[in-house]
């Protein structure tokens, strides 16, 4: 056997390069497999093993907190509890025991309110983990300093704010997400003010997340958003206009006209929309104005507009239109026609009676 | 019989697939390499992101589902139901039913209280006419739900139409019979309006398949490994795909495909470009890479996202006929698509999709087959003249063979430290099997069917689409 072996590698060796080489690649490829074989059986295993645990220490834990929860009177922490405590605090080392422990509490913390959820709140202080948290705002791991922001976000840390405002223009967009989301969260619309200074485009999913936060509260004081429809961000500014929409600000309406000439097309529409919305009448006159000399989805945006906001007077300058060539500013042509004129003198339907009147230029109706 | 041979020639040939089979090796290797950076960069990111704040709310950009329909009868009520329950608040569904001969649009109209309605079609791009009409449901529970029957086109055609009909801003093109997850729309979403300095111009998900799985209500319950072994060799090809290749390209920002299964699209870009390319089998690939040369041409900051997470379930043949004709259409619709846009190719004007993108789809998709049965008949012309050098020769066999399986396990292992599907005992030891298997198991058909692909391309040009009989993922 060895001497077969000893001739092999000696044929081997003898042979030409790339022949040597083939073999040696196969023999590496086998080594690879094999070791890659053993690591996957462990990590299967290692897997089902990890799920298991969790699932038991979850349970554990679970019951350790209702116990903790029920165990003392209002004042003071029971022997029982303070017990509890140490064992949380020695778990609380432990990664993975941490990230359990910190997972059940906010579980019963969300699904519970008033002087129970305190006691949660309280729990966290008393276990140190809001130490561990804060401590890790000034990691070098971007995850980790996150991660930090969104436990300490979950549980309502508004002493933080100090040392979380000052990472808001950090190079990573998921901490400063993070932190968009505290601030919002704990301070409503107080903790807009991070918008003054923002230096980062505040994306479409991150402007959403902050609205959907703060359709959660109700009766909320809207601040002043004159300063932020001035701003050079243009996100500030799109997020801006989303709010004034929201809670319809008709406040800010000179600055919302204002932004009509904004060099950034999106802006200009999104202004368009929310005069719209807001039914500010003196913008029509202002569009109708430089109407042509604006893009085609800027009349676009005028146009559903004026299904709203169209007087009679508009009927000459709307009804210009009425074969244009673009198929969602003919449907809104019609819509208005059809609005402003359905209870006045019937224009449209005589109109529309004509025999040259065409509608389905390039458009279909389906019937 | 010994016939002397050039030696200049032999050598040529030795040099010629010896550098293929390592170039291709090394680009397998860099893949996984950049793949792997990019999904743990994937994962470390998705941690933070809670979908269920943008389920809710009313300001998320209304997306369309566009379904086609070919005589779907089967499983059709079944399938749009799965479609109506995605959890995503502010989308409809379109199904277009594409001239079927069976009575799919009976079934619909039954199950879902359709009536014809009257509706105003943007015609932007040229369709095959409508037959019955549009459809919409009387009951508001479906009020979400738009049916269209038209005379038979295709599935480009039908798909247009449903660009036509569409009134959102996005649209989501899938196969009917596809399982959607219910955050697989705001998953999708999300790479378009996190970006804030380029357009995001479509994205794709993960296809996994469903055979063997249990699904009820168009919900996914159980994942099961199936037995067959054509399907499990493709569960293997798909991970690799998927895990292995898609991740790196969308990294490199050189995506070419978004799997015609499921694919969001910017409307307004698909609408730019004409919408679906009718006269090829491979609409799919076809439609990104026109995108990306519409956006590459007009010099706009772009990108094709992927998202990793399965967030699609499709049935995978299970027999080789359908099995050839399926990877036979994808040959065709490869070669439509380089010919097509040949004028990309090795051009630096296009950037990376010029230069990158192109000639590796060019080398290692369209060329590889070809260039394995060259080896094949080259091998056997060696044979025939007693040329083979059978040390080098099976060597060579060994090394290709040994890569696929070391390939293939990497992918086990990826999956496992990231999505970790199949979970139960056993199923380990199923997928290494398959790893071993395939190779000989799948992949000769999968080269039979590329060339015949070649052959139908350039000699039968007849064919079309092929052959795909569902059996219904419901029925499993």
């Amino acid at each position: 056997m060895l001497e077969l072996l000893q001739n092999s590698v000696e044929a081997l060796n003898n042979s030409h390069p790339i022949i040597q080489f083939c073999a040696y690649l196969s023999l590496l490829f086998i080594l690879i497999i094999i070791l890659l074989l053993v690591y996957l059986k462990n990590l299967r295993d290692r897997l089902r093993i990890k799920g298991r645990i969790e699932a038991t220490y979850k349970k554990k834990y679970e019951s350790d907190l209702i116990e903790y929860l029920y165990a003392g009177d209002d004042k003071n922490i029971s022997l029982h509890q303070q017990k509890i405590i140490d064992y949380f605090k020695k778990n609380a080392e432990n990664r993975l025991k941490r990230k359990l422990i910190i997972a059940t509490f906010l579980k019963l913390k969300n699904e519970i309110s008033g002087e129970t959820s305190d006691a949660i709140q309280d729990l966290y202080y008393q276990t140190g983990l809001i130490n561990s948290a804060t401590s890790k705002l000034k990691s070098k791991k971007w995850d980790a300093v996150a991660r930090a922001i969104r436990e300490l976000t979950l549980f309502e840390i508004k002493e933080a704010h100090d040392e979380i405002i000052l990472l808001i223009n950090h190079p990573k967009k998921e901490v400063r997400n993070e932190i968009q989301k505290y601030l919002v969260k704990l301070f409503r619309f107080d903790g807009l003010k991070f918008l003054d200074v923002l230096e980062n485009p505040l994306s479409e999913w991150d402007q959403i997340q902050l609205l959907e936060i703060l359709n959660k509260f109700n009766n909320l004081e809207v601040p002043d958003m004159n300063k932020w429809l001035r701003s050079n961000n243009n996100s500030v500014l799109s997020f801006t206009l989303k709010l004034a929409k929201i809670y319809n600000q008709f406040g800010v309406k000179d600055e919302i006209i204002a932004l009509f000439n904004h060099p950034n097309i999106d802006i200009r529409i999104e202004a368009i929309n929310v005069v719209a919305h807001l039914g500010i009448y003196e913008a029509v006159a202002i569009l109708k104005e430089d109407y042509f000399t604006r893009s085609l989805e800027e009349q676009i945006a005028f146009f559903k507009m004026m299904e709203e906001m169209a007087m009679p007077d508009d009927i000459p300058f709307i009804r210009e239109h009425i074969e244009h060539d673009n198929f969602f500013i003919r449907i809104s042509v019609m819509k208005t026609m059809n609005l402003i004129t359905v209870d006045d003198d019937n224009t449209f339907k005589v109109n529309t009676a004509a025999t040259d009147f065409t509608i389905d230029k390039d458009l279909t109706i389906a019937s | 019989m010994m016939l002397d041979l050039p030696e200049q020639l032999i050598n040529f040939f030795d040099y010629i697939f010896f550098g293929f089979a390592i170039a291709a090796i090394l680009s397998y290797i860099i893949l996984a390499i950049i793949s792997a950076f990019e999904t743990v960069n994937y994962m470390k990111k998705n941690s933070f992101v809670n979908y269920t704040e943008i389920l809710s709310s009313s300001i998320s950009p209304s997306i369309s589902i566009i379904a086609p329909a070919y005589n779907e009868s089967l499983n059709i009520v079944e399938n749009v139901r799965s479609l109506l329950s995605n959890h995503y608040v502010n989308y409809d569904v379109i199904i277009i039913n594409d001239g079927s001969k069976d009575d799919t649009l009976e079934k619909l109209i039954t199950a879902y209280d359709l009536v014809k309605v009257d509706y105003l079609i943007n015609n932007q791009v040229a369709t095959k006419p409508l037959r019955k009409g549009v459809f919409k449901s009387t009951n508001p529970a479906f009020e979400k739900l738009i049916v269209v029957d038209k005379e038979n086109g295709g599935k480009a055609d039908a798909l247009n139409l449903g660009l036509n009909i569409s009134t959102n801003k996005y649209v989501a093109c899938i196969d009917v019979d596809c399982l959607l997850l219910e955050d697989s729309l705001q998953k999708m979403i999300k790479p378009f309006l996190e970006a804030t300095n380029h357009k995001v111009i479509a994205a794709g998900g993960v296809i996994r398949i469903a055979n063997s799985c249990i699904i009820k209500d168009g919900k996914l319950l159980d994942i099961n490994f199936p037995k067959n072994r054509i399907v499990r060799g493709q569960i293997l090809e798909y991970l690799r795909a998927f895990l292995l290749g898609r991740m790196a390209w969308s990294k490199l920002n050189g995506l070419l495909v978004i799997s015609g299964a499921f694919g969001l699209f910017d409307k307004k870009i698909a609408l730019e470009v004409g919408g679906y390319d009718t006269k090829t089998v491979g609409e799919d690939m076809e439609i990104i890479v026109r995108m990306r040369r519409h956006m590459e041409e007009k010099k706009v900051k772009y990108r094709v996202a992927y998202i990793p997470d399965p967030l699609c379930w499709t049935e995978a043949p299970d027999n080789y006929k359908i099995f050839i004709s399926q990877r036979n259409r994808w040959t065709r619709g490869t070669i439509e698509t380089l010919k097509k846009h040949k004028k990309i190719g090795f051009n630096p004007k296009y950037n990376s999709l010029g230069i990158l993108s192109y000639p590796y789809w060019f080398l290692f998709e369209r060329l590889a087959p070809i260039l394995e049965v060259l080896g094949l008949f080259y091998f056997t012309l060696l044979i025939v003249t007693n040329n083979v050098v059978w040390d080098y020769a099976i060597l060579f066999l060994i090394v290709a063979y040994l890569f696929t399986v070391l390939f293939s396990i990497i992918t086990i292992i990826a999956e496992e430290l990231t999505y970790h599907q199949y979970t139960k005992r056993g199923m380990g030891i199923q997928l290494i099997k398959t790893a071993f298997t395939e190779p000989i198991l799948n992949h000769p058909f999968i080269l039979y069917a590329a060339i015949k692909g070649n052959f139908d391309y350039y000699f039968n040009k007849s064919i079309k689409w092929g052959e795909m009989t569902r059996k219904g993922m419901s029925n499993n």
